[in-house]
């Protein structure tokens, strides 16, 4: 009778714990969400007209630009300096383009469009 | 009465006997299923590892491509200035000797590079090539101030 006893007891005190299923915890990695940018608008640049002058024909631009009703004011430059401005606008221009070329690869680099 | 207890010794020996024997069939059957557990673990422990070793191969790959390209880039925009260079001082050309001689004419040439050097600006900054640039193969129908990014199917003749 006693050992009937303490049997009921042990499965009281243990409950439902015999057989139990654990429940398994697994991790999944949820890949980071794409920044996924538009790439930048393109430059639309607005002409621009150069106006050589030299010392014979100052008066005539002069002139031409009074009769145009604008201002008879002009910004200049040396020839030296006209070249150096080429120069530096070649070098924005190529600077522009690689910036532009690197975040192209790293988007394909990082956010490939076509799932794998 | 010896042989009784002979029999009972023997008894008891073969009946611990038995169930050594189970109880050692039985743990080899566990051990079994842990080992079998084991090699499925590793199992796909190797694909796993087999593809993340073929997603760096991968890797390897785009970045070598990638940094080729890059390379390549850089590489034509030396020669671009160079190429600016040169047509500042081909034949000891003196840009602004030929403005005085020749102002309209000079004029017309700066103004005309300078809209082609707006136009590689704008697209150095993404823009779609036009379908002329695109088609452009000849000399007179390429952007000299960038030939390498305004015309892709133009190939210099050396």
């Amino acid at each position: 009778m006693n050992k009937i006893i303490i049997i009921a007891l042990m499965i009281l005190m243990t409950g439902c714990s015999f057989g139990e299923k654990r429940i398994k915890i697994f991790s999944v990695e949820e890949p980071r969400q794409k920044l996924d940018y538009p790439m930048p608008t393109a430059l639309q640049l607005e002409e621009l007209k150069w106006i050589i002058i030299t010392s014979e024909n100052a008066q005539e631009v002069f002139k031409k630009l009074e009769e145009a009703g604008i201002d008879p004011v002009l910004f200049g430059l040396t020839d030296k300096d006209y070249q150096v401005l080429a120069r530096n606008f070649a070098q924005i221009r190529q600077k522009l383009q690689e910036t532009n070329n690197l975040l192209e690869e790293y988007k394909k680099y990082y956010e490939p469009k076509e799932k794998e | 009465m010896i042989f009784g207890k002979i029999k009972m010794i023997i008894t008891v020996l073969m009946i611990l006997g038995i169930s050594g024997a189970g109880i050692y069939v039985m743990k080899l059957r566990a051990d079994n299923a842990i080992l079998k557990a084991n090699q499925d673990k590793l199992e796909t422990a190797i694909t796993e590892q087999n593809k993340v070793l073929e997603q760096q191969k991968k890797d390897f790959t785009a970045i070598l491509e990638s940094n080729k390209k890059l390379n390549v880039l850089i590489g034509t925009f030396k020669k671009d200035l160079e190429d600016l260079d040169k047509r500042f001082t081909k034949k000891d050309r003196d840009i602004g000797k030929l403005a005085i001689s020749r102002t309209e004419a000079i004029e017309r040439i700066i103004n005309k590079g300078g809209v082609n050097a707006a136009r590689c600006i704008e697209l150095a900054s993404g823009a779609e090539h036009t379908p002329e640039e695109l088609k452009a193969t000849l000399k007179s129908e390429i952007n000299p101030e960038c030939p390498s990014l305004a015309n892709p199917g133009f190939v210099e003749y050396q």
